[in-house]
């Protein structure tokens, strides 16, 4: 029962997408600290992953589980900003962390008021 | 699983540029040492950065992440300035004084990007632990 519960769609949406916002935090963080070094190529969640969401999003609510898989790949599009080959840009990696940061605020938020939402229907107390 | 996603990247990162930073010390405060125990006037050394990949406890197909190390510190063997000085103590036969290849303008801006990069991998720990302690307030 206590599954049914927790199985709504938008609530497993959060979860996966916290996985994959802390996915990304790594790859920026590992951006950011190969600032320096000669040919490195910066990294981020594949774009497909967006698409995923995307067609996941357009196909309406589906019963089961969710089948999102986030992966960290080379950023082709990143053009080299250094003659040695480095593409990572120092402003647009904290500008990329920051909103990250938001995004992962926002889907914790979003995950604890839809457990607060459960107790104060079990308790009937507003929690 | 980390509890602060990639801080182990994040520390390699802070040491490197760390070493980095004393390197530059160094050269800046030997910017003058016409003698070293060598007997050779001081040559200014240089930090080489390489990616490693971190070894991930539990690792599966997608983390393999890739930090950073001091590949080597190496010695810069371009010759230093010669000045026409008969009177300095170290100088040779024809008055010349062979001086240390540093460039304090050089150095000044090595160590501007350094402690940049060294504050910019500090907002990252700051961000991971602003993130782990939003995580562990779910449901509170």
């Amino acid at each position: 029962m206590i599954d049914q519960l927790l199985g709504h769609q938008n609530y497993q949406l959060a979860k996966h997408l916290l996985d994959a916002a802390s996915l990304r935090h790594e790859a920026l963080a590992t951006n950011l600290a190969n600032l320096e070094t000669p040919g490195f190529k910066r990294l981020d969640i594949s774009p497909d992953f967006a698409a995923q969401l995307e067609k996941l999003a357009a196909s309406g609510p589906t019963p089961g589980p969710l089948n999102l898989n986030p992966t960290v790949v080379q950023d082709l599009d990143a053009r080299a900003v250094r003659p040695d080959g480095n593409s990572v840009e120092l402003d647009r990696e904290l500008i990329e962390m920051s909103r990250n940061t938001l995004e992962y605020e926002f889907l914790t938020q979003f995950a604890s008021d839809s457990l607060k939402r459960l107790k104060t229907a079990i308790t009937g107390r507003v929690q | 699983m980390n509890i602060l996603p990639a801080i182990s990247v994040t520390s390699d990162a802070l040491s490197a540029e760390k070493t980095r930073l004393d390197v530059i010390g160094q050269n800046i405060a030997n910017a003058n040492t016409t003698r070293g125990p060598d007997g050779l006037p001081y040559q200014r050394k240089m930090v080489t950065f390489e990616t490693q990949l971190q070894a991930v406890a539990g690792a599966d197909e997608i983390s393999t992440r890739t930090g950073v190390r001091v590949a080597s510190i190496q010695t810069d063997r371009t010759p230093g300035a010669t000045l026409f000085n008969p009177g300095h103590p170290h100088a040779d036969e024809n008055g010349l004084v062979h001086m240390p290849n540093v460039n304090l303008q050089t150095e000044m801006v090595d160590l501007i990007t350094a402690s940049r990069s060294y504050e910019a991998n500090l907002s990252v720990v700051r961000t991971a632990r602003q993130m782990a302690q939003r995580a562990m307030a779910i449901g509170r």
